[in-house]
């Protein structure tokens, strides 16, 4: 039998229980907006019970755990979306910008009507301009001596060559920033592998003594997470609660030691990749952003200025060998009508340039009105080259395009895909541990007035040990 | 299902950028008019407008080629009438001078006009081109005067020399087909396109024949006049005839060329217009349930953030 001063024993632990769930409540309410919380609960555990005559007799409660309440599987999960979602996030930014740097763009003049819009498209890039310069060629051909036809070659020309020279520029600053995005990357997941082993060591230490570390624990999914969406990691949780973390096969933290660190290199010609910094091993990558840059860097984005620069190159060889043999106004000959050799040196002759009555458009050194060499040059819009896969210089470029936009329209519609995969298992992840407001305030009602019933208690207790005195002295 | 309060609201936030998004991609193609505007947009459609404006651009191309031959041609066709009258008025010089009647008078003032004919018919071949100022028959040495006339103490004819060539510049009015409407002065290698004064393959040599005839008539050898210079001069009528059946004929493939070239650039705007064009029913459907949705998620988000158990708590 517990007695007057037992039972007064179990209202004050029942106070301190209750105030327990009070403080958790509160530590509950006041993360509401913090990112990566877990909710937490208070574990209230009937005390022992004590044998009677008339039978076991309760002694009350006692706080004796507070817990997280998580989902390890949902955690498992979202870190693998997040590096899926990294990796396509990254290849969706980087052929934005390739898309940027290509501008080739439809233009309209907003005159649609009920049913279809009447023409007015134009384009922005180089499929106008290269059809401005046959286009020219064959003016030139149809008034051989007109020195404005000429002059509206050269400046067409020009702007074919400078648009050449701008992507070329423009692919070469995306892939510089890519590179030292891929250098960011490095050093942030760098930063998070440092992290991470130092919180298990305190976690470990936390756990050994027989603490909860349960916002440590928060803090290191968030870095876990925050690493898987920078590259595909592989995480296993040791029995001293202290994490691993291999990336690409290779162990990085063990328990409360960083065993590696990453770091990129130079594979040859700017190529950046991500090697294993004091191991020395190239490590190949499967998800994640560092991933995603380093495949649209040297995927897309190397296929289509590769593209650009055999199609300019191509036109450069096409045109000089056709019009090098031709004869100007003036009679001269051999002249190139292009300088340099691909995208990024492509000129226009500046002889021709300043003088257009020197472009070589006669077959003929005798015949200043002859045609046949600016004919030729008009038909190579429509001819087929080798150097091309077979195909004309503005099919070609349509392809080029063309692919680019399969491949953003795949990184956006996957972007899209992972986002509302990875709001979904935020979503069960919240309804397991994210704080509910109107729980937590119900919650605390409760702890409340099991506290005032207990307070209550006290007060009762108090008042039977005042009338016990009380007949002593009476 | 338990719900998160931040879990909540992250979701109210992620539909609020997925509708505004969809509007302004909605109000964009409205303003523009265009469906497809990047290649990320529709990279089929993209591939296929490039190609058709490229096409279009070709055609736009022809149209106006086939503008400046026509234009060309008119000018040759011009020329073309006025030789034709002056080769009417020496045909009957030459059956009047051919007949028995005629005095050495006679026979010397139609001389005079014969050179005077000679004259104008020079004149009338060395014409430039007014859009282009270079000349209609020197062939492609179209830079310097074709024929030149040079005459005797007496003001008589006694030569002109062609100074031109026999090569003509073909022209591209649809793809892959080419026309010429030059017409060279003179072609004696016996291939190509056919001399206007003097060809080799139908014995037309129009200026050495007037001043055989202009040497005829000074001599008043009319046994000539009604046999040789006749004949010859009837060879050159027949070759002046089928320039001016050749002229038509070019003229007329070009009225066609460029009916087909309008023609297939309509039909390619068509194309474009498909391919990339917004259908503006469609599209202004597709903003109004954008809109509606926003609106009915704005609504009902506001409304339930506003209650919580707090509202109820004394």
């Amino acid at each position: 039998m517990l007695g007057l001063l037992g039972t007064l024993n179990l209202a004050s632990r029942s106070l301190q229980t209750q105030m327990t769930g009070v403080e958790v409540t509160g530590q509950n309410l006041a993360n509401v907006n913090t990112t990566g919380y877990t909710r937490q609960s208070v574990e209230i555990q009937t005390s022992p019970d004590i044998s009677t005559v008339i039978g076991p007799e309760g002694t009350g409660a006692n706080a004796v755990a507070i817990q997280q309440v998580v989902n390890a599987i949902l955690n498992s999960q979202i870190q693998s979306q997040q590096s899926t979602s990294g990796y396509w996030n990254a290849q969706q930014t980087a052929l934005q910008s390739a898309q940027t740097g290509l501008n080739e763009f439809l233009n309209g003049t907003g005159s649609a009507t009920s049913s279809t819009s009447t023409n007015s498209t134009t384009d922005t890039g180089l499929s106008g301009q290269l059809s401005s310069l046959f286009a020219d060629f064959q003016s030139v051909a149809t008034s051989p001596t007109s020195v404005s036809a000429r002059q509206q070659l050269v400046s067409d020309a020009q702007t074919l060559a400078a648009t050449f020279n701008q992507v070329n520029t423009q692919l070469d600053a995306s892939r510089t920033t890519l590179n030292t995005s891929l250098g960011n990357d490095v050093d942030s997941a760098n930063k998070l592998i440092s992290e991470i082993a130092d919180l298990n060591k305190q976690i470990s230490t936390a756990n050994f003594s027989g603490a909860t570390p349960n916002d440590l624990l928060d803090e290191r999914e968030q870095d876990l997470e925050n690493l898987s969406s920078l590259t595909n990691i592989t995480a296993s949780t040791g029995t001293n609660g202290a994490v691993d973390v291999s990336i690409g096969g290779q162990t990085l933290v063990s328990g409360n030691q960083v065993l590696d660190t990453l770091q990129t290199y130079d594979a040859g010609g700017g190529q950046l990749l991500v090697q294993t910094a004091t191991g020395g091993v190239n490590l190949t990558l499967t998800g994640g952003s560092i991933q995603g840059t380093i495949d649209a860097r040297d995927g897309e984005l190397a296929t289509m200025q590769s593209s650009i620069n055999t199609l300019a190159s191509t036109l450069i060889t096409q045109v000089n060998t056709i019009h090098s043999g031709g004869f100007s106004l003036t009679g001269t000959t051999g002249a190139n009508f292009f300088n340099g050799s691909d995208a990024a040196t492509i000129t226009v002759n500046a002889t021709l340039a300043n003088n257009p009555s020197l472009i070589q458009a006669s077959g003929t050194v005798t015949a200043t009105g002859d045609n046949s060499v600016a004919l030729q040059l008009a038909d190579l819009a429509s001819a087929t080259q080798s150097g091309l896969s077979n195909q004309t210089f503005s099919d070609s470029y349509g392809e080029t395009v063309a692919a680019l936009g399969d491949s953003l329209q795949t990184a956006n519609d996957q972007v899209s895909n992972q986002t509302a995969v990875t709001n979904m298992l935020s979503t069960q992840r919240g309804s397991v541990s994210g704080v509910n407001v109107d729980e937590e305030m119900t919650n605390l009602m409760s702890f409340q007035r099991a506290y005032e019933a207990s307070a209550q208690l006290v007060t009762t207790l108090n008042t039977m040990l005042g009338d016990t005195l009380a007949m002593k002295t009476s | 299902m338990r719900i998160g309060t931040n879990s909540y609201t992250d979701t109210m936030i992620d539909q609020f950028n997925v509708l505004k998004s969809q509007q302004a991609k909605l109000q964009n193609q409205l303003s523009t008019g265009l469906s497809v505007q990047a290649p990320s947009d529709n990279p089929d459609a993209m591939e296929n407008t490039l190609d058709d404006l490229s096409s279009q651009a070709a055609q736009q191309q022809f149209s106006g080629n086939i503008s400046t031959v026509q234009s060309k041609a008119n000018s040759i066709y011009s020329v073309l009438q006025s030789l034709q009258t002056i080769s009417n008025r020496i045909g009957e010089i030459a059956t009047s001078a051919g007949g028995v009647t005629n005095s050495q008078t006679d026979l010397n003032n139609y001389a005079g006009e014969i050179t005077s004919l000679i004259q104008q018919a020079a004149q009338l071949v060395n014409t430039k081109d007014p859009a282009t100022g270079q000349y209609l028959f020197g062939g492609t040495n179209s830079g310097q005067q074709p024929f030149t006339v040079t005459t005797d103490a007496n003001g008589n004819v006694t030569g002109v020399t062609y100074s031109g060539n026999s090569s003509v510049n073909q022209t591209e009015i649809a793809s892959g087909v080419t026309v010429y409407m030059d017409v060279p002065g003179e072609n004696t290698s016996g291939s190509g396109a056919q001399g206007l004064i003097t060809d080799s393959r139908t014995g037309a040599d129009l200026f050495n024949h007037l001043i055989s005839l202009q040497n005829d008539l000074l001599s008043g050898n009319t046994t000539a006049i009604s046999g040789t210079d006749t004949a010859n001069l009837q060879s050159d009528e027949n070759n002046l005839t089928y320039q001016v059946a050749y002229n038509g004929n070019v003229q007329t493939r070009l009225t066609t060329a460029s009916s087909l070239a309008t023609s297939q650039s309509n039909s390619l705007t068509g194309l474009i217009s498909n391919a990339s064009s917004a259908d503006l029913a469609t599209t202004m459907t597709q903003l109004t349930q954008a809109q509606t949705a926003y609106q009915a998620a704005l609504e009902s988000s506001a409304a339930i953030m506003q209650l919580s158990i707090l509202n109820f708590l004394q």
